[in-house]
């Protein structure tokens, strides 16, 4: 008896360790960003089907290109890094208040009992892209979107950041936990729920990581649904509510890309 | 620079030869692979455990930490939370989803803030206070349900062991 339930964990463990790495041979094919795609690429996907036909025809009279980021749990994030650091370098005073954020935020998440010295590396390298995308480059705005797209396409550096921003949410989160608490489901702890989905890496996003990061950041995200429901149109969202947005985002169940307004 | 395995890896290793927890040493087995040590665990006080040092090896992915290390005992073990060969199974070695044991939501997961440190510590308290909810070694999960007196006994053998007492 034992001994077959040692074989069963033994069995398991190796079951998902396959699994996972089917996972990352389908999401290390995508590029962690892709370059600018026009929108109308995505009607390749769903050839034949009415709905989203429909829907894609109606989300391009709003938006002409989309980025692609890599499925693999970290596209919300991925994707807003990108999209705001790019609306920031033809920003500048925008920029500089968000440099002053970002530097201060390390502070902030160490109050909150962050551990500082595992904190730091992330904190830096964080810095040091927003640093590397500065507006007053006098390559000019076109050079300084190649280096950020060079960027984002570095594991070292993507990562890094998505994790920080993992971080930023996690605080905000713990900073105003009665608030929060009640968007959670189940018998999640706004603490459990912290460390279990959204501290740790290849974690999907849900609503309410993205009200936890946009408020904590003072940025604006309009995200367009392209899901199966309903009216032939694109329903979008801004988040916080009735904020002037900054970030666009295309929401396909399960996946965030990011999109280019006309 | 980038974010990087290695630099964290020195980062840690220096932080715990300078400010090292009590009862724990480790590092790197050869300055050549950082991604490779060996850790020394004393036996926690007022345990069955108490005056054991137990070798054990970590094997870090080439994504630390946002993935977490693998950690093996070397020495003969027997306890409710460490496979026969020496895997050690606690919930901070794994990040949510990937959930052999299937941990209760409160338990400790990794994730890139935690550390070889917290790793360690958690360890330790393992040692201290088995979770025979999820045994990985079965057999030492029942006997310490139902036979403490047996298992403290096999520990203290064990214990010697680690010191070269075969006695």
């Amino acid at each position: 008896m034992e001994s077959i339930d040692h074989n069963d964990s033994n069995r398991d463990e190796m079951i998902m360790q396959q699994q996972r790495e089917i996972e990352k041979e389908i999401s290390e094919s995508t590029p962690l960003v892709s370059e600018l795609m026009p929108l109308t690429c995505l009607g390749a996907e769903y050839n034949g089907d009415d709905v989203f036909t429909a829907k894609i025809q109606d989300l391009s009279k709003k938006y002409k290109f989309i980025r692609r980021t890599r499925p693999d749990g970290n596209c919300f994030f991925r994707a807003f890094a990108y999209s705001y650091l790019e609306y920031l370098i033809t920003n500048n005073s925008a920029y500089q208040e968000f440099q002053k954020l970002a530097e201060s935020s390390k502070n902030k998440l160490v109050e909150l009992g962050f551990p500082s010295f595992t904190l730091e590396d992330f904190h830096e390298t964080f810095m040091e892209v927003i640093k590397r995308v500065c507006p007053d480059n006098p390559a000019g705005p076109d050079e300084v979107k190649n280096e950020l797209h060079k960027i984002f396409n570095e594991q070292g550096y993507s990562d890094y950041v998505v994790v920080y921003l993992r971080l930023i949410t996690s605080g905000k989160l713990q900073e105003d936990a009665d608030f929060y608490q009640h968007f959670i489901e189940g018998d999640y702890s706004i603490e459990e729920f912290r460390h279990q989905e959204v501290e740790p890496m290849y974690k999907e996003s849900d609503h309410i990581h993205i009200i936890a990061l946009c408020t904590a950041l003072g940025v604006g995200v309009k995200v367009e649904y392209l899901d199966r429901g309903e009216g032939g149109t694109v329903k979008a969202h801004d988040f916080p509510e009735g904020s002037e947005s900054k970030v666009y985002l295309i929401y396909r169940p399960g996946h965030y890309d990011i999109l280019y307004p006309n | 620079m980038a974010g990087s395995a290695l630099r964290r890896l020195m980062a840690e290793y220096k932080q715990l030869t300078m400010d090292p927890p009590e009862g724990i040493a480790a590092g790197p087995i050869s300055e050549d692979n950082f991604f490779e040590w060996e850790a020394l665990i004393a036996g926690p006080e007022g345990t069955c455990f108490e005056g054991g040092v137990f070798p054990a090896r970590l094997i870090f992915p080439p994504d630390y930490p946002l993935s977490p290390p693998k950690m093996k005992f070397t020495c003969d073990m027997f306890h409710p939370n460490i496979f026969a060969d020496g895997r050690v199974c606690i919930s901070i070695l794994h990040a949510p989803g990937d959930d052999p044991m299937g941990y209760e939501l409160s338990a400790e997961r990794w994730s890139p803030v935690q550390s070889v440190e917290k790793i360690l510590l958690s360890v330790v308290s393992m040692l201290a206070e088995p979770n025979d909810e999820s045994g990985a070694n079965v057999d030492a999960a029942i006997m310490w349900r139902e036979r403490r007196e047996e298992f403290n006994s096999i520990a203290q053998r064990l214990v010697r062991k680690t010191l070269g007492l075969t006695t």
